[in-house]
C-alpha cells in the first residue's frame, strides 16, 4: 500500500457508541478521508468497558483512552494530565495533523494545547452555537478564545455558526472555513411509494421536545393548522420536558385522533417515520445546522423551517419566522406547493449537494492549508496569547510555559526515540 | 544453542534453538533488562536514602514532641514505597516452548528468586498481540487466549520489549499451538467494533 499522503487524528470526547452529530460526523468524515487514501486515528475516551485500542470498518483505528468521564460524556478536565498518552499517540501514528471537534470537549481542548506544544498542526471544527449571557458559556467562550488564539485552521458547520464561533473566541474570520455537514443519502431515501396526498396530508415532526427546539411553537402551530385544514395530521417523534405541553394540548383541542405522538424515536427508525408523512415541520429556535432537515429533504419531504443554520435550497424549503402566525402561513404555502414536489428527484439532488465526500474533499484542502502554515517558535505563540485579555493573556501564557516544561521533562524521562511506532494494519476489502 | 540475539533500547533479546531444529526441539526466547546487577542495587540503594532523607524531614515537620506519631508515618511509607519498587527489580523473563507438550513462562528476579508458570498445549487457543493503552502510554504486548479463562495471560508480566522482539515470540507461539498466521491476519481484517 502506497504512503498515505496525511496522517490525521481526530480527537473528541464525542464518538461511537455514544449517538450523536458531532459523533457521525467524525465517523463518516474519517470513513472518506480513508477512501481518499488518508490514515485517520481517532482518539476519544473509554465508554464502559470499552477501553484500549478498536478497529471499525475500513481500518479506522480508535484510542479508548482510559480517562474516565465526569461530566456530560466530557473527560475530567486535568489540563497537563493527558501530555503523555497525546504524545505517545503522536509519535506512535506518526500524526501530521490533529483535527479536535466540538467546543464542549474537554479532551478537545487539551489535545490541541499539547499537540501545538509540540509543533503539530492543529485544525479545529466547531458544531454547536453556544450563548453569551450565563456563566458556563463565558468560562466556555474563555477556553475556546484560549485553544483558538494559536490554531491553524478552523472550520464551522454554517455561516451562523461561524458568526457565532468568531464572536465568541476573537478569531481572525480569513481562518475560519464553512463546510456545511452531509447527510448519508443511501440510508435516508423516499418510499417506494410514496403516500397519496389526496386524503390526508401528513406533517412530521421529530426532535427532541425542548424550548431551544421550539416545541412551544408547535403547540400554538398545531391546533391553528388542524382548525384551518381538516385533512392534515400531525406525527410527532421525539420526547422531552415539553411532552406535557403537547400531551395538554391534544387533550384541550381534542386533536388525538389528529395528532399522534410517538414518544422517543431511535435513529435507525426515523427514516421509517419520515417516510409516511409529506411535510416536515422544524420549529428550532436555533442550531448551527439542522441535519433532520437535510435527512427529512432526502427522504422527500417538503421542509417548513425556521431560519437555522444550514438551509437548503429555496425550492426544498419554505421558511418562516419563529412566530406562530408566520409557521401558519408558510404551512398553508408549503401545502398549496406539495402537488409538485418530486420526492426521487429531490432525493437526487440531495446526493449531489450533500455529500460526505464532498466534505472530506473540502477538509482535505483545510489540512493543506494547515500544513502551509509557518511553524512558530514558542515566544511567537506567546504573543498571541497575550492579547486575549489582561489577567487572561497572562494566564494563558504560563499555562502554555508550563505545559512546555512538562513536555522537556517528558522527553527527558522518555526521549521521542524510545516510543515505537505502530505499524499500520492494512484492510483489503 | 544462541541463534539469534537482539539489543534494543533498555532489553536483550536471546533466541536459544537446536542448531538443526528437529521435530519437538525445545524452543527458548529470553529478554533481559540491559544493565548489571550494580544498576538493580544502586536503586535499591538510592531508595534507601530517599526513606532515611523522607524519615529525617518527617521528624522535623510533625515535630520532636510526637515521636510515636512521626515513626508511625515513616514506617507507613516506607512500607508502600518499599512494596511498589520490589516488584519491579526483574532480571529476566523467558518462554520455553515445548513442541506438543506445552510453554512455560518463568520470570527471575534480581534476588534470584524465579516464578514459573507451565501451560499445557491444549489449554492454549491463540497467541494475540495486543495494543495495551492505559491513562499515560500505549505498549505493545503478547498475550494468550487461554481454554477455561475469561483474561487474557500475559506472555511477560513485568517486561515491556518492542514489538520487534515480540514479533518472533508472536510466531514461534503460532506455530506450536497450531495457529495459521495468514489466518490471523485474516481474521484481523474482518474484526469491527463490537
Amino acid at each position: 500500500m502506497a504512503e498515505p499522503k496525511l496522517r490525521v487524528l481526530m480527537v473528541s470526547d464525542f464518538f461511537f457508541p455514544n449517538f450523536g452529530g458531532v459523533e457521525n460526523h467524525i465517523y463518516y468524515l474519517s470513513q472518506c478521508l480513508l477512501n481518499l487514501g488518508h490514515k485517520v486515528v481517532v482518539m476519544t475516551h473509554a465508554y464502559g468497558n470499552r477501553s484500549g485500542v478498536r478497529y471499525m470498518t475500513g481500518g479506522l483505528k480508535v484510542y479508548y483512552v482510559p480517562w474516565r468521564p465526569f461530566t456530560m460524556q466530557n473527560t475530567f478536565p486535568t489540563v497537563y494530565g493527558t501530555l503523555p498518552i497525546v504524545r505517545t499517540i503522536l509519535k506512535r501514528e506518526r500524526i501530521t495533523v490533529v483535527h479536535g471537534h466540538q467546543a464542549f470537549s474537554t479532551l478537545c481542548h487539551e489535545a490541541l494545547m499539547h499537540a501545538r506544544t509540540m509543533g503539530y498542526r492543529v485544525v479545529f471544527t466547531d458544531h454547536s452555537l453556544y450563548g453569551f449571557a450565563d456563566v458556563g458559556s463565558i468560562h466556555m467562550n474563555k477556553v475556546l478564545q484560549f485553544t483558538l488564539a494559536d490554531i491553524d485552521q478552523a472550520i464551522c458547520v454554517s455561516h451562523t455558526s461561524k458568526e457565532n464561533t468568531v464572536l465568541r473566541s476573537g478569531l481572525a474570520p480569513g481562518k475560519v472555513f464553512m463546510i456545511p455537514n452531509a447527510v448519508d443519502t443511501a440510508m435516508f431515501k423516499p418510499a417506494d411509494v410514496r403516500p397519496s396526498s389526496d386524503d390526508v396530508i401528513t406533517i412530521v415532526v421529530i426532535s427532541r421536545l425542548v424550548y431551544r427546539k421550539g416545541a412551544d411553537l408547535l403547540v400554538e402551530v398545531i391546533p391553528e393548522v388542524c382548525r384551518l385544514y381538516p385533512n392534515v395530521r400531525f406525527v410527532v417523534g421525539g420526547d422531552g420536558p415539553k411532552h406535557v405541553r403537547l400531551e395538554e394540548m391534544r387533550e384541550k383541542h381534542s386533536l388525538q385522533d389528529r395528532v399522534e405522538m410517538l414518544g422517543a424515536v431511535p435513529h435507525s427508525r426515523v427514516r421509517s417515520v419520515l417516510v409516511t408523512g409529506h411535510i416536515f415541520l422544524n420549529s428550532s429556535l436555533t442550531e448551527a445546522f439542522c441535519i433532520a432537515i437535510l435527512e427529512a429533504a432526502s427522504c422527500g419531504l417538503l421542509t417548513v423551517s425556521t431560519r437555522v443554520g444550514g438551509v437548503l435550497p429555496d425550492d426544498m424549503v419554505v421558511l418562516a419566522e419563529p412566530d406562530p402566525d408566520d409557521m401558519v402561513r408558510a404551512i398553508e404555502k408549503a401545502i398549496s406547493i406539495l402537488p409538485s414536489i418530486n420526492p426521487e428527484e429531490m432525493h437526487n439532488r440531495m446526493k449531489k449537494l450533500y455529500s460526505w465526500q464532498d466534505v472530506a474533499k473540502r477538509t482535505e484542502i483545510v489540512y493543506d492549508r494547515a500544513l502551509k502554515c509557518s511553524n512558530r517558535n514558542l515566544l511567537e505563540r506567546l504573543s498571541r496569547f497575550l492579547s486575549c485579555g489582561a489577567w487572561a493573556g497572562k494566564v494563558f501564557c504560563m499555562v502554555m510555559i508550563i505545559d512546555y516544561l512538562l513536555w522537556r521533562l517528558l522527553q527527558l524521562l522518555q526521549p521521542d526515540d524510545d516510543i515505537e511506532e505502530a505499524p499500520d494494519i492494512n484492510f483489503c476489502n | 544453542m544462541v541463534s539469534s540475539c537482539l539489543s534494543y533500547k533498555r532489553y536483550t533479546y536471546i533466541h536459544e534453538n537446536e542448531n538443526e531444529p528437529t521435530r519437538g526441539a525445545i524452543d527458548i526466547h529470553h529478554v533481559i533488562i540491559n544493565g548489571s546487577r550494580v544498576t538493580g542495587y544502586a536503586r535499591l540503594w538510592w531508595l534507601a536514602f530517599f526513606l532515611v532523607g523522607l524519615a529525617i524531614i518527617m521528624y522535623f515537620l510533625l515535630g520532636k514532641d510526637n515521636p510515636v506519631r512521626t515513626l508511625s508515618w515513616s514506617c507507613l511509607l516506607s512500607g508502600f514505597f518499599v512494596m511498589i519498587q520490589s516488584r519491579k527489580f526483574v532480571k529476566k523473563e523467558s518462554v520455553i516452548i515445548m513442541p506438543t507438550f506445552g510453554i512455560q513462562l518463568e520470570t527471575q528476579y534480581l534476588s534470584g528468586k524465579t516464578v514459573s508458570r507451565f501451560i499445557p498445549i491444549g489449554k492454549i487457543l491463540k497467541p494475540v498481540l495486543v495494543e495495551c493503552v492505559t491513562p499515560v502510554t500505549c505498549y505493545w504486548s503478547l498475550s494468550l487466549f487461554l481454554r477455561g479463562e475469561e483474561q487474557l495471560t500475559l506472555v511477560f508480566k513485568e517486561l515491556r520489549p518492542s514489538l520487534k522482539m515480540l514479533v518472533p515470540i508472536w510466531k514461534a507461539l503460532c506455530a506450536v499451538s497450531g495457529t495459521d498466521q495468514r489466518e490471523m491476519m485474516t481474521e484481523e481484517e474482518h474484526v469491527v467494533a463490537g
